[in-house]
């Protein structure tokens, strides 16, 4: 599903974020990245979804280059892969319902689409009967639940998750990461960056870690020592 | 937590007011530029108007008694001719009709003298042009033209157009250099507005670019905004212009006297033609700016 070849990435000429990392990932698997700041964790992530592209090597998605791939197709490229951040990124001026039907209201899904998938996702993350709420009104946990429900509405193959429990206490951090396992069950790949150790120590899965931009251990059903 | 939330609101808010003052100079600034652009094309078309019986080179009038016979009119073309200076090739007779024809377009704003016009008052003329260089020689007959049976007058060029065409140069280099550095101004404006909202909305952005929206998806709200400052800029301009014509109309028309004044007005005709120049000009010109603005911002 996701194929790094010898990436390598070069800030401002000088700093190296990411130096020679290669690795797959299969269709459904999940995957911790975990390492500590400025290891190279999210510039992995930019790299997948082509926020960021590399000075050396390659990555595929799906089958295909992204590197190579002109502007025009990465917004079709995207409606692949959803992403959850550590803040969220919800818009607050917008109720849950709003911001959930927003990631299909602008990638124009008619709105019988959108009138059927988003009581469905809403359902999935838990959050049925609080579509009418802002962000303000919702705990970190539940903010982290419209975001989740945003990211994966549209059904994409892939989910991004950058320090998704970062900003939450360990028992609500645990019920994102029981969500998360929910829909990589479905079928959905997960790449998800961390240091947070418990998170990574309970669910066993596969970890590949950073220090500084160098992959030193990619281990299955791993921890995070 | 909260205090981020606070943070971003107010941020927006702050945004969105600069943003109001940024919307309304914009407006008024194109407003502005537009109406001076406008206000060029109907001087110039004035000017031209005014000019235009000298077209082709034109130095001599010789306008003929309404009341002269056939034989009389011969008589003075035939005598015009026969002075050596003339370009026989370019000489041009205006019978009734096509006194009439020149008489409507140069009384645009005055149908009321147009309409008394008839064949016992309307004089027809000779358009005379010398050979190159010949003027001189040419208005030395000017006494000579006017003694001849069934001359009205003799009118040269020399007193009216000289003194009109620099006056149209001078007003054409102040208004055309006025109006672009306005232009300018208003389209750094609609620029600097946009790039404000877009910066109050980075955020809705950011997640839009993030699902998958197209670049375009996300330009085009930019561009209606830009086209609509355009557009209710080149509304106002229109407002100004149909405004100050008629007031320098009303007042060309209570001039006492045949003073040519009146040819410096133009038809509504060709003042709509202008107004929906400028409409299209402020909306394009708007739309088309936000569109690079927005592009501009949105590989941040």
């Amino acid at each position: 599903m996701i194929r790094l070849e010898n990436v390598t990435k070069i800030y401002n000429s000088e700093v190296t974020a990411l130096r020679d990392a290669t690795f797959d990932v299969a269709k459904g698997e999940f995957v911790f990245l975990v390492g500590p700041s400025g290891s190279g964790k999210s510039t992995l992530l930019r790299m997948m979804n082509r926020q960021e592209r590399p000075e050396k090597g390659a990555v595929w998605v799906a089958g295909r280059n992204i590197n190579e791939m002109p502007d025009s197709k990465v917004p079709h490229l995207r409606r692949n892969i959803g992403n959850i951040f550590q803040d969220y990124k919800l818009l607050l001026n917008k109720t849950v319902h709003e911001n959930v039907a927003f990631a299909l209201e602008v990638i124009g899904r008619p709105k019988h689409v959108v009138r059927q998938q988003v009581p469905a996702v809403m359902d999935l993350v838990g959050l049925a009967g609080k579509q009418d709420r802002f962000p303000h009104q919702l705990s970190g946990g539940e903010q982290q639940r419209v975001s989740i429900a945003r990211a994966f509405v549209n059904r994409p193959l892939i989910l991004l998750a950058d320090e998704p429990t970062g900003n939450l206490d360990p028992g609500t951090g645990e019920g994102i990461m029981r969500l998360l396992d929910r829909i990589n069950k479905t079928g959905t790949t997960v790449v998800m960056a961390t240091h947070d150790q418990r998170i990574v120590n309970m669910m066993r899965k596969r970890v590949i870690q950073m220090d500084r931009g160098i992959i030193v251990r990619d281990q299955a059903r791993g921890v995070y020592e | 937590m909260l205090s981020r939330v606070g943070y971003i609101f107010r941020e927006t808010w702050a945004s969105l007011r600069r943003n109001i003052t940024l919307t309304v100079a914009a407006v008024l600034t194109s407003a502005v530029s537009l109406f001076l652009v406008g206000g060029t094309l109907l001087v110039q078309r004035g000017f031209d108007n005014l000019l235009s019986k000298w077209a082709g080179g034109v130095q001599m009038i010789v306008y003929v008694n309404p009341t002269a016979t056939p034989e009389q009119v011969a008589k003075i073309r035939s005598d015009i001719e026969s002075v050596a200076v003339v370009d026989v090739d370019r000489l041009q007779y205006l019978d009734y009709e096509q006194s009439l024809a020149e008489a409507k377009r140069l009384l645009a704003a005055d149908p009321g003298t147009f309409e008394r016009l008839n064949q016992e008052n309307l004089p027809t003329a000779f358009k005379i042009a010398p050979q190159s260089g010949k003027t001189d020689a040419l208005v030395e007959f000017e006494t000579a033209f006017k003694g001849l049976t069934g001359v009205q007058k003799v009118v040269l060029a020399r007193d009216q157009v000289e003194q009109i065409s620099k006056l149209r140069d001078f007003v054409q280099t102040v208004t055309v250099g006025l109006s672009v550095l306005l232009l300018i101004g208003a389209l750094i404006l609609i620029w600097t507005t946009i790039r404000t909202a877009m910066y109050a909305r980075r955020r809705e952005i950011e997640v839009m670019k993030l699902v998958g929206a197209t670049n375009w998806f996300i330009r085009i709200p930019f561009m209606l905004e830009g086209l609509i400052q355009g557009l209710v800029g080149a509304l106002m301009s229109c407002g100004f212009l149909v405004f100050f014509n008629r007031l320098w109309t009303n007042g060309v028309v209570q001039l006492e006297g045949d003073n040519g004044f009146v040819a410096l007005v133009v038809s509504n005709s060709f003042l709509n033609f202008v107004m929906v120049i400028l409409v299209l000009f402020g909306m394009v010109a708007g739309a088309i700016a936000s569109g690079v603005a927005a592009s501009r911002f949105l590989d941040v």
